[in-house]
């Protein structure tokens, strides 16, 4: 009878929008419908006289549907921001990026204690860039209540979790190669400075940490 | 009946908010009520009782929540807010005031006839 009761209701509500709201609206109909059935089973009717009578006292639902379409089918206003937003990001992405490349140059054309410091200055700058593009990331909006757009939402925050992540290990791979090098060329101990890797490896481990315990 | 119906029904959201002023409820329980309060005389269709609480709800007069039965039956129950509080009062009065002045035009149109 459940199954008849539940037919009943997905035609009744065959012209509502597939957002969540309505599965929850003809939900909690479909519970009191079922209840109202075996209270009047209980009374002692039969259960044709007792699906119809549940069935009559429904009433018109034109208004729910209404309310339900208003309430769906809201348009994103976002959208334009969204954009911008994607275009901002890709510009601080290519200022790092070109960064991260041109870093090198004051190493080959200054001498020894200038050099390296304004190579670390850029490849600070391009690091805070990345993070802080990853950190100002609109969270997205949904286009409607669909439970589609609520998947996407839901993926949407984990990927930018990890994007975040991507970006500071691959500062912290970028930043170790250089101390790598540049040690290894000060101190002319090549034997002992490839310590340096494990180390990075063991500093990623942290951060990586850090970031599941915070999620 | 239809007309004492009509006249009942424009008082749904406050039949509601009374009713869940002793405590949260759902949909079913709340109708069930209202029938055993009334003899069987009168009972909600969904149609009027859902519309009400779409709208109470989105007034802000009570909120939702899905409750989990072991039964397996989930029920929507719903409980009323302070704002809700205030509107019952706020209606009752209302309907109060008009009831006593309904009354007494009611009143004065049979001892005029008379």
């Amino acid at each position: 009878m459940h199954d008849r009761l539940r037919t009943y209701i997905d035609e009744l509500f065959a012209s509502a929008p597939a957002t969540k709201r309505t599965v929850e609206l003809k939900e909690e109909i479909l519970q009191n419908l079922t209840d109202k059935y075996e209270d009047l089973i209980s009374e002692g009717k039969t259960p044709d006289a007792a699906y119809n009578i549940a069935i009559a006292g429904i009433g018109d639902i034109g208004g729910l549907i209404d309310d339900l379409k208003r309430k769906g089918g809201s348009p994103d206003m976002d959208q334009a921001e969204m954009a911008r937003h994607r275009q901002r990001s890709a510009l601080f992405v290519s200022i790092a990026v070109a960064l991260y490349i041109l870093c090198v140059v004051p190493c080959i054309l200054l001498s020894v204690p200038l050099g390296p410091v304004l190579m670390f200055v850029m490849i600070a700058a391009a690091t805070a860039l990345l993070i802080y593009n990853a950190k100002t990331k609109p969270i997205y909006t949904r286009m409607d209540d669909t439970m589609v757009e609520e998947f996407k939402e839901w993926q949407h925050n984990q990927r930018q979790g990890n994007q975040l992540f991507k970006a500071i290990s691959s500062a912290i791979w970028a930043i170790t190669v250089a101390l790598y090098i540049l040690v290894s060329f000060y101190t002319s101990a090549w034997h002992i400075t490839w310590i340096i890797f494990p180390i990075a490896g063991a500093i990623t481990s942290v951060v990586k940490a850090i970031f599941d315990l915070k999620r | 009946m239809s007309i004492t119906s009509d006249l009942i029904r424009g008082h749904t959201e406050t039949i509601i908010l009374a009713h869940l002023m002793h405590g949260d409820s759902y949909g079913y329980k709340i109708n069930k009520a209202i029938q055993q309060k009334t003899n069987h005389a009168y009972e909600l269709k969904e149609a009027t009782l859902y519309t009400a609480f779409r709208r109470l709800e989105d007034a802000g007069c009570i909120s939702s929540y899905w409750g989990d039965e072991n039964t397996g039956a989930r029920r929507r129950y719903y409980a009323i807010t302070p704002l809700g509080r205030q509107t019952y009062a706020t209606l009752k009065a209302d309907w109060q005031s008009a009831k006593a002045i309904i009354d007494r035009l009611i009143e004065e149109e049979e001892t005029g006839h008379a």
